[in-house]
């Protein structure tokens, strides 16, 4: 498998701007995430701040980072990641289409606006999972609950769905979809709390209560700790040093996931930092193989 | 080194001393990154403790009995009683200083 010199997750200011620098510096660099930049910028109204760029709206923004990082010859990959494996010299990183590998990571994947269900991080690993594609063997003969919140989704349900018994899909998007057969589609339901009682995992929401095997949250952003097992959080942040350096040895953070102010200038700015960090950490890396 | 075992070989195993049980799974992603680096460690560890490897679907009855909701796991054991469990992947460091404690 080829082994990037840097894997960048996340293409907001942060990300984009942590994958040029690294281009720059000319490392190979993988760039996960969405190939229209984040959300965050696109859909802002408004940007007055940003040096060089004053009153822009932020669909030009996202499109002035996208070129950018185009002309500077960075590709997006568009794939969701589901863990970050930290391996001892490398890290395994694995997506939902595919695995990758490389010496060091920049997470640059933002805050998610969503908090966890109550009983959801106490029943995770028992029950409560992120990743049907990842699970779906133990669920043969089985009953599972997917909470969806995108159209992406139903592809996982449908996979799931080959294997367990019966898959309750609550989406939590507008539903067009055509989901059918042992899938029971219920749009509108809320879901408010999980329980694991008795090997079932139950779901309580403003409608129905659910019971089955295991629940299936699948969120566009998963919990930071989540995604880098062993990573040190301060509270919702991750922990990070003025080099962007994260407990983990080789694994650098930038942008709103590191903490306020969550602003886009701030967020490319660490980027910057994050990838001269991986590029010098690289560079011991390299004398300590020799 | 890791040695793969199943639940008689386990039984017959002269368990005085320190011994680390790695329960997985082979459709476990987690599982698969944590056995290269529980490998590392128990090289670190020879001499000090006894690495298993147990695949909990061939051995049902030795996850039941050592209580594995979720995997992977490490138990250490020692002298035959369990002593300690982490479950989830975890770096290299952290798993180092996990067994070192029990030891």
């Amino acid at each position: 498998m080829e082994r990037f010199d840097i894997a960048v997750i996340g293409t907001g200011p942060a990300g984009l701007e942590a994958a040029i620098t690294a281009k720059v510096r000319n490392k190979s660099v993988l760039l996960l995430g969405n190939k229209g930049s984040s959300d965050k910028v696109s859909k802002a109204h408004t940007i007055q701040n940003y040096l060089g760029l004053p009153n822009i709206p932020g669909d030009e923004m996202a499109k002035a980072f996208l070129n950018h990082a185009a002309d500077m010859g960075v590709e997006i990959t568009e794939d969701k990641v589901n863990a970050v494996y930290s391996m001892g010299n490398y890290f395994a990183i694995q997506c939902h289409d595919g695995d990758y590998e490389a010496s060091s990571v920049i997470v640059a994947a933002g805050m998610s606006a969503m908090k966890p269900f109550p009983g959801e991080i106490e029943n995770l690993g028992r029950g409560v999972s992120y990743c049907a594609t990842c699970d779906a063997a133990l669920y043969k003969g089985k009953t599972a609950i997917i909470v969806a919140y995108s159209a992406e989704d139903e592809e996982e349900a449908e996979f799931l769905a080959e294997r367990a018994d019966k898959v309750y899909y609550l989406p939590q998007y507008d539903y067009v979809g055509s989901l059918g057969g042992n899938i029971e589609v219920t749009t509108g339901v809320k879901p408010e709390a999980i329980e694991y009682k008795d090997d079932q995992a139950i779901l309580t929401t403003d409608g129905d209560t659910y019971s089955a095997d295991g629940i299936f949250i699948l969120r566009q952003q998963i919990a930071p700790s989540q995604l880098v097992p062993g990573l040190k959080m301060d509270g919702n942040h991750v922990e990070v040093d003025r080099s962007m350096a994260t407990n983990i040895k080789g694994l650098f953070a930038c942008g709103d996931i590191t903490g306020l102010p969550y602003q886009y200038i701030k967020a490319a700015g660490e980027g910057n930092v994050a990838a001269l960090s991986a590029v010098s950490y690289l560079a011991d890396l390299k004398k300590s193989d020799n | 080194m890791v040695k793969k075992i199943n639940q008689n070989e386990f039984k017959a195993l002269d368990k005085s001393g320190v011994s680390v049980l790695d329960f997985n799974a082979t459709w476990c992603g987690p599982c698969k990154m944590l056995a290269p680096v529980l490998e590392e460690v128990s090289e670190d560890f020879a001499g000090k403790a006894n690495f298993y490897s147990v695949d909990t679907d061939e051995n049902p009855d030795l996850a039941r009995e050592y209580g594995i909701m979720n995997i992977p796991a490490i138990v250490v054991i020692k002298d035959g009683e369990k002593v300690d469990m982490n479950v989830g992947f975890v770096p290299k460091e952290v798993l180092s200083d996990f067994v070192s404690k029990n030891i």
